[in-house]
């Protein structure tokens, strides 16, 4: 195996509510190769998403090592980690919170460009349309506000500025949750092409075990905090050994279909 | 088979954009039965929840009616006084009807659940009292009867430690609890139709199906009828005796579960299985070329 792209060894974090001291995350280890879709699963409260925090240093860990693209990714500071940070990109749930409603496509798109030096301001324009085709949308919603375009759209958006810096990594917390289900297929779809084209690494963050199946290469099922099981995703999500993973299994809505569609 | 609800020719546009929400939608709904109605953003089906509930804002224009048969609700509840709701039912029915129609009262006659427990649900109340309302309002109960109703809900929605919980507010539970507490006081009154919105989807897979077995146990004990709006073809087929699919507020197919589930007729509701991704669905991931 060739070194990953992610490594996270012993990673905790703790907090306390009502004067008791609660692991959000355990000891969690784990690592992504290049062009590879680690899916994070689990139930709330499970930790996915304080993983997900702390490999991006939103949240700082109590405990652990974060090794991205062979640094030490928690001794990085100032002008390093910013620059670094341009190679490890997220895309949450709702892109209408993670976006200021009233700017405009393109200037959800120029931020990026604009703050990691990619392109000269003279070269911005056409390097958003550029980015919009990328993602399967009309160079015309440029000029369009966030809240003015549908969903979906906003989700491609969010995934043009997440590539925008030429990332190698990107978080996608509950990414397609909110989609409705004929939308994310596309988007889906989408995920999978920049991944085989730009050999992108996913860390897919979902309750959805039907998705991860779809899409992941491996998955680690989480439970308070700790992982419980792990392995290829097909393989873990078909046969499930821990008790959590089986209860996530179990719980999945599942389609009877008596004849073929 | 007796219709709880008819709705006849029943179109719905709000004030503002000028859009139906609803377009000339004609369903029958069963007494006892369990439908659910699916769709994606947009398909009109919060709205045909809202209309039927009689909880639309004023400004909302509806158009055609919906019946109500009344001996079903007569058996457990009086008729509601016209005078109540001289607005609503003057918007429901149609101008050629002219004699007071029976109209049900949303919390007595109709229970609802909505996706937001947390907003359903009154921050600063026990959540006792919540229930206790409910039953106090629309049963006449006094206050302790009240209070011995809401507990035994507590019981039968299954949330731990009744005793403590009937002394919480809604902030010391967690999301799963409080939709069992919203559920309790939905059925407070015993109502005749439980209206459940998307009451699962911001839950968990496991709290999910724990909510949907819980709803599919007090529908059959109390022998309800229930309609489970859900953008979620799978789950509904799991609960649900039929499916109706809404797009664009349209009503495009309803069928049995069976039906719909296996030989749609529709092509969009054929689109809406095939974007469904279980547990058996073909992987869209290609491995070779994938690193280890």
């Amino acid at each position: 195996m060739s070194s990953p792209l992610l490594a996270v060894s012993g990673l905790a974090k703790g907090y306390h509510r009502g004067g008791k001291a609660i692991a959000a995350v355990d000891n969690v280890s784990f690592a992504i190769g290049p062009g590879e879709t680690l899916a994070l699963a689990g139930p709330s409260g499970s930790g996915k998403s304080t993983i997900a925090r702390l490999v991006l240093r939103l949240v700082e860990p109590d405990a652990g090592r974060i090794a991205f693209e062979g640094d030490d990714f928690l001794a990085l500071n100032g002008a390093a980690l910013r620059a670094r940070r341009a190679r490890l990109q997220m895309v949450f749930q709702d892109p209408l919170a993670a976006f200021n409603p009233r700017a405009t496509v393109a200037r959800v798109l120029n931020d990026p460009l604009r703050i990691h030096g990619i392109a000269s301001r003279a070269e911005r324009p056409r390097r958003i349309v550029a980015l919009l085709e990328r993602v399967g949308l009309s160079p015309n919603l440029a000029s369009r506000a966030i809240h003015e375009i549908s969903g979906g759209q906003r989700q491609r958006v969010a995934i043009a500025r997440a590539i925008a810096t030429k990332p190698s990594l990107i978080v996608l917390d509950e990414a397609v949750s909110a989609l409705d289900v004929s939308v994310r297929g596309d988007i889906l779809k989408l995920l999978l092409d920049l991944q085989t084209k730009e050999r992108i690494a996913y860390l897919f963050i979902s309750h959805d075990l039907g998705v991860v199946r779809a899409i992941a290469h491996r998955v680690v099922i989480l439970d308070a905090g700790r992982i419980t099981e792990s392995g290829d995703a097909r393989a873990v999500i078909n046969a499930p050994q821990s008790a959590i993973g089986r209860e996530l299994v179990a719980a999945t809505p599942k389609l009877h279909r008596t004849t073929a569609p | 088979m007796t219709a709880l609800l008819s709705i006849r020719d029943l179109s719905v546009a709000y004030r503002g954009n000028g859009r139906e929400a609803l377009k000339n939608i004609n369903l029958d709904v069963a007494a006892g039965e369990r439908i659910a109605v699916i769709g994606e953003s947009g398909s009109g089906k919060s709205t045909l929840a809202l209309v039927i509930a009689g909880l639309l804002p004023p400004s909302a224009r509806i158009e055609g009616h919906i019946d109500w048969q009344t001996t079903e609700f007569r058996s457990s509840h009086s008729f509601a006084p016209p005078s109540v709701l001289p607005e609503m039912s003057g918007r429901t029915e149609g101008a050629k009807d002219r004699q007071p129609k029976f109209v049900p009262l949303g919390g007595r006659d109709i229970g609802l659940v909505f996706q937001d427990p947390s907003a359903s649900l009154d921050p600063v109340m026990t959540v006792g009292k919540q229930i206790a309302e409910v039953a106090h309002t629309h049963l006449g109960l006094d206050w302790p009867q009240a209070f011995a109703r809401a507990k035994t809900l507590l019981e039968r929605v299954r949330l731990p430690d009744p005793d403590a919980a009937m002394h919480a507010y809604p902030h010391q539970l967690s999301g799963g609890q409080k939709q069992r507490v919203a559920i309790a006081a939905a059925i407070a009154a015993s109502p005749k139709l439980l209206i459940a919105d998307e009451a699962t989807s911001a839950l968990d897979t496991i709290v999910q199906a724990e909510i949907v077995s819980l709803i599919r146990q007090l529908v059959a004990e109390d022998g309800m009828t229930l309609l489970f709006i859900s953008h979620d073809i799978a789950l509904a087929a799991e609960l649900a005796d039929r499916i109706a699919v809404f797009r664009h507020g349209e009503l495009v197919e309803l069928g049995t579960t069976a039906q719909i589930a296996s030989a749609p007729h529709h092509v969009y509701t054929r689109a809406l299985l095939d974007a469904h991704i279980g547990l058996d669905t073909e992987p869209m991931l290609r491995r070779a070329g994938a690193s280890v």
